[in-house]
């Protein structure tokens, strides 16, 4: 089976989703994305990327129990699948390898 | 104390139109309750609105002339990755009415009773009318 290679708001997303092991649910991995990889993001588009890792089987979720500080309604939590983490892998590689060799991105001015 | 509801309307706005947007909708009010405004609601829900608008102009979507298909032929859809949104022929929102029924409604009405459409095409050429001589007046005015 090909490699199967992530956009980087995909990357980002399944990046976030592995840092917060098991407590991955949208708004949490929109806040990791802005608190640590600094870029800011929709809701809408993180649960539109998570929508399609799901239907690529690069995640999967679950839906926990409903709350009343979310008015009710219940959380989905996502998990990486073991096909997402080795599609994570792979495109750190290919990024890796694009990487070097690349003269200007090896000297950085101070 | 007081309590913060999220707004409503956009709350209601987002059930409307994006199914299955209970966890986006349950999100955006656990964040309202840490202090967001309500503008970013609002940005929140209407930016949610536009990025499934995008997708759902970019999917393929196959016409399907009932509510609900075997759970055979959606898992056989997910296992193939597909993902296919139901586009009821007649735009029905009826739960259970599926196009096959409207159409075999009409053929039932147009036999029995053809007369009804007379009073049906009457009555939208009537509205049709009223809109224009409300439209007409609201431009006189301006």
């Amino acid at each position: 089976m090909g490699r199967q290679l992530l956009t980087d708001f995909e990357l980002m997303i399944l990046l976030a989703a592995l840092r917060l092991e098991g407590d991955a649910y949208g708004v949490r991995i929109a806040r990791q994305i802005e608190e640590v990889g600094r870029r800011r993001v929709l809701l809408g588009a993180v649960y539109a990327a998570l929508e399609r890792l799901e239907a690529n089987g690069l995640v999967s979720s679950t839906l926990g129990n409903p709350t009343s500080e979310r008015g009710g309604r219940a959380r989905r939590h996502f998990t990486v699948t073991p096909r997402g983490l080795r599609a994570v892998r792979d495109t750190r590689d290919a990024f890796v390898a694009l990487w070097q060799g690349v003269p200007q991105l090896e000297e950085r001015s101070s | 104390m007081t309590t913060r509801h999220p707004p409503r309307f956009a709350l209601a706005v987002l059930d409307r139109l994006l199914p299955g947007s209970s966890p986006l909708a349950g999100d955006l009010t656990e964040e309202f309750e840490r202090g967001r405004s309500r503008a970013w609601f609002w940005w929140q829900v209407l930016a949610a609105l536009g990025v499934a608008a995008i997708r759902r102009r970019d999917e393929i979507r196959p016409l399907r002339l009932v509510d609900l298909q075997p759970v055979e032929a959606q898992e056989r859809s997910r296992r193939m990755l597909l993902h296919f949104d139901a586009v009821p022929l007649t735009g029905t929102n009826l739960p259970g009415v599926g196009g096959l029924t409207v159409v075999a409604l009409a053929v039932l009405v147009t036999l029995l009773a053809p007369i009804v459409w007379v009073a049906f095409v009457g009555s939208m050429l009537a509205g049709v009318a009223l809109g224009l001589f409300f439209i007409a007046r609201e431009r006189r005015h301006s």
